[in-house]
């Protein structure tokens, strides 16, 4: 330990060598061997996983492409109006894609240099800034982009099989496909910086309101448009729908050089595309290496100020928690009502999963708001109770996607403080059914008032509208019990992160089940609203019908009693 | 001079959390840095890193300002924060080596390199395994190591026996010594006042973000004209009932 080598002399550099830092290339070597680690392990340690996130995303490629080509083979039969709205479909698909992209690498970017540790690190090491910078903008760039490869590309080769196009079209929608990343890409990197620099202790929060906002923005406007003409699908209808997408068209606008490549691409003219794919690679190429090299100068300032300014802000919610703790769950003993408590107060201080309930449940509401406007004579008795089979399946899906990110991690978020739990004066079933109960009231008080405001907006009568609420309150304490059970089954005490969590084996199998158990519930329900129909009557009840609402009950009841009493056995078991 | 630091003055809105400080910490000597949480250690540290920028004042590392010639001034120094960072998924040895890969060490010599701290600091045992199954000691020896593949002249740590089981704090002491007497500096952020006491040839207190007191422990006893242990001393030079600038007047 003592014989350590003579220290340099003034103006040391590894000999006689002057120090030259190291290439972007180290960097790209660690990343690669840092997916390669992780590949091997979940070959070695979870091939069941691999093949389930296999088969889950060739399940949805396949979903998606059946659902393009559909759309293609329908918009076809519009034989005039095809020819206008088809390049609308690109230039309205790539805007959003713009805004999506921007959106989600302004978050990603944000969280990997001033989220992390691994920023600090690397910018104490004689690595230039703006390699970290460029690293770590690839790498956003690789996560963001994924969403639009998997749309893209079943989209692509939909496109391609409807219209019989010639091969040029596949390698020109695809280097349209990922030069275009970078531009969003660039956006959402100054973003980030700007976000760094301008409000670093209300990071989140912002994303979360600008996201909000737009949404929002973006659902009044389509509110709009769908309410704007008559309820056919008219010739005047459509020349009202994309007079209102004109703007779309704008020649600056880089997503219409995208789309504008695949149209002449289309059209068999791939010389013309060839252009406006060189406008759109080498402003990606521009903006990227603009991008970070101003990211990286202005660095150091920004992640002093994200790193160094503490959020001493003093939680402003602790009373109106503690009121709607006690009126909530008024019928629960304190000491239950003590550890719900705790997860009230941690669920309104994680914008992360009120802001998600908030934003699918608040798409919802708007859609249903506008639902009556869109005929003003009516839906008649078919349309009544499709449209209410349908909002039923999506209120489920929804909750699946909550209970699955949310609910499940509960048990195991536990995690590090659990023989605090353990040692709690409260039975360790009761902190089970805590944890039921307040996961329940969430779903249910969101979910609740949506279905009613889709009974209201479809004026459904009183037997329909009863049916509605309570298989939707049976699927919300099926899906709760489920996520609470199967997270007591397999809980992952050492990981802090929920979104691992969840995205872990037993989220895996647990998201499986929830949207298996979602399925049945939705296809008994197809078959009351199906029967109502045949009948022509939504206010009475057949018999066949009760059996099916009996099923629907059943299943979830017993999904829930079951994951529970296996979790609680198991959690009452588990040595802290 | 290894570090030098000239009237450096970092705020954050209304809070001055370091004050126009200046240091100097010469070659061949392991100097601690004290203070109280929230005394301005971390902020100190990272201005010397090149983390922070300071708003006014400069910093000079071997010679080349940190403000100016970065990369040179990074390349002389080693930081070992207090909660070690490696990535989770690679192993220790794919750790050092890319970190050796950093500071562009020639490839023989960093695989010599590597094999010779994994075996000064007990990695072998577990240089192949992925990171992320490591302990915090484990994780503070690798990262350790690592830092010091590229024989900087300057080792700058923060906390680092927190963790350690007694014969690796044994071993890193005795590290931290050599490493100075090799001709080298190690500055040292802790609140383990024995280990300052025991290894350090010169200590610096910082209070509310001004140095309060720097000197030998000899000196510092003097200057307190009292002949206590270094805890005693600098609790009593720390007390919160003192405002800062009668801390300062009890040792001048």
């Amino acid at each position: 330990m003592t014989s350590l080598p003579a220290t340099s002399e003034p103006g040391f550099n590894y000999g006689a060598r002057r120090f030259v830092p190291p290439s972007i290339g180290v960097l790209v070597r660690m990343k690669l061997t840092l997916l390669r680690n992780r590949m091997r392990q979940l070959v070695d340690q979870s091939p069941l996983q691999l093949l389930l996130v296999i088969a889950f995303v060739g399940t949805i490629w396949a979903g998606l492409y059946l659902l393009f080509d559909h759309i293609f083979v329908y918009i076809r039969r519009f034989e005039e109006q095809a020819i206008i709205a088809m390049p609308f479909v690109f230039h309205l698909f790539f805007f959003s894609m713009t805004i999506l992209l921007a959106f989600s690498t302004a978050i990603l970017m944000y969280s990997a240099l001033f989220g992390r540790e691994e920023p600090a690190f690397l910018l104490a090491s004689p690595v230039p800034s703006r390699n970290v910078v460029a690293i770590l903008y690839l790498e956003s760039l690789f996560f963001s982009s994924w969403s639009l490869i998997l749309l893209g590309l079943p989209l692509m080769i939909a496109i391609g099989q409807v219209q019989g196009l010639p091969w040029h079209f596949y390698p020109i929608f695809l280097t349209a496909f990922l030069g275009f990343v970078p531009i969003p890409g660039a956006i959402g990197l100054m973003a980030a910086l700007a976000v760094a620099l301008f409000m670093p202790r209300n990071a989140k929060r912002a994303a979360i309101w600008i996201g909000c906002i737009g949404l929002l923005a973006a659902v009044i406007w389509w509110g709009r448009l769908w309410t704007y003409s008559s309820s056919d699908a008219s010739r005047h209808f459509v020349d009202d729908i994309l007079g209102e997408l004109s703007f779309l068209k704008a020649k600056l606008l880089p997503s219409s050089w995208v789309a504008r490549a695949i149209e002449l691409s289309i059209a068999d003219r791939p010389m013309e595309a060839v252009f406006y794919l060189a406008a759109t690679l080498s402003t990606a190429a521009f903006l990227s290496w603009w991008g970070h090299v101003f990211v990286a100068a202005k660095l150091l300032p920004a992640f002093g100020r994200a790193y160094a300014v503490p959020n001493r802000a003093r939680p402003k919610n602790a009373i109106f928690s503690a009121i709607i703790t006690r009126i909530s769950f008024f019928y629960l003993p304190k000491k239950m009502r003590c550890l719900i408590l705790k997860d009230v107060r941690h669920f309104l201080r994680d914008p992360l999963q009120w802001s998600q309930l908030l934003i699918l449940f608040g798409l919802l509401s708007m859609y249903l708001f506008y639902l009556p406007r869109s005929r003003s004579d009516g839906f008649d008795l078919n349309w009544r109770s499709l449209i209410c089979f349908l909002n039923f399946g999506a209120i489920s899906l929804i909750l699946s996607t909550f209970t699955s990110r949310f609910v499940f991690p509960m048990i195991s978020l536990e995690g590090r403080q659990i023989w605090l739990v353990a040692l709690w004066p409260l039975s360790r079933a009761n902190v089970i059914w805590a944890k039921f109960f307040f996961a329940l009231t969430v779903t249910a008080g969101t979910a609740i008032p949506v279905t009613l405001l889709s009974i209201r907006s479809l004026e459904l009568p009183m037997a329909l509208a009863a049916i509605q609420v309570g298989c939707t309150l049976a699927v919300c304490a099926g899906l709760c019990g489920l996520a609470i059970g199967l997270g007591a089954i397999m809980p992952n005490y050492d990981e802090p992160s929920a979104s691992r969590i969840s995205s872990g084996f037993g989220g895996t199998v647990n998201l499986i089940a929830s949207v298996l158990l979602v399925v049945v519930s939705v296809a008994l329900f197809a078959y009351v609203c199906y029967d109502m129909a045949v009948s022509g009557r939504l206010d009475v009840v057949t018999n066949a019908s009760l059996i099916a609402i009996a099923g629907l009950v059943l299943a979830n009841c017993g999904a829930f009693l079951s994951a529970m009493h296996i979790g609680m056995r198991r959690f009452q078991r588990s040595q802290f | 001079m290894a570090i030098e630091i000239e009237n450096v003055t970092k705020c954050y809105g209304r809070l001055r959390a370091v004050d126009g400080i200046s240091l100097r910490v010469k070659r061949g000597e392991v100097f601690a840095f004290l203070g109280a949480n929230g005394a301005g250690k971390t902020t100190t540290i990272k201005m010397i890193t090149g983390l922070l920028t300071p708003d006014s004042g400069t910093i000079t590392v071997c010679g080349h300002p940190m403000a100016d010639e970065s990369s040179a001034a990074k390349a002389r120094i080693a930081y070992v924060p207090d909660q070690p960072f490696l990535y989770g998924k690679l192993t220790a040895r794919e750790f050092m080596t890319f970190v050796g890969q950093m500071y562009s060490i020639e490839r023989k010599e960093l695989e010599e390199r590597v094999a010779d701290y994994m075996n000064r600091l007990a990695i072998t045992s577990f240089a192949d395994q992925l990171a992320e199954g490591f302990s915090h000691g484990m994780k503070q020896r690798v990262v350790l190591a690592a830092a010091l593949l590229h024989e900087p002249d300057v080792l700058v740590v923060d906390e680092p026996m927190v963790g350690l089981d007694p014969r690796t704090a044994r071993s890193v002491k005795d590290l931290f010594r050599a490493w100075a007497d090799g001709g080298r500096a190690v500055f040292m952020s802790t609140h383990t006042l024995d280990v300052a006491e025991a290894i350090a040839d010169r200590i610096g207190i910082i209070n509310h973000g001004r140095i309060i007191a720097c000197g030998s422990l000899d000196e510092l006893k003097a200057k307190a004209a009292r002949e206590h242990r270094l805890e005693d001393i600098f609790l009593e030079l720390t007390n919160p009932q003192d405002p800062p600038e009668q801390q300062e007047v009890a040792v001048a």
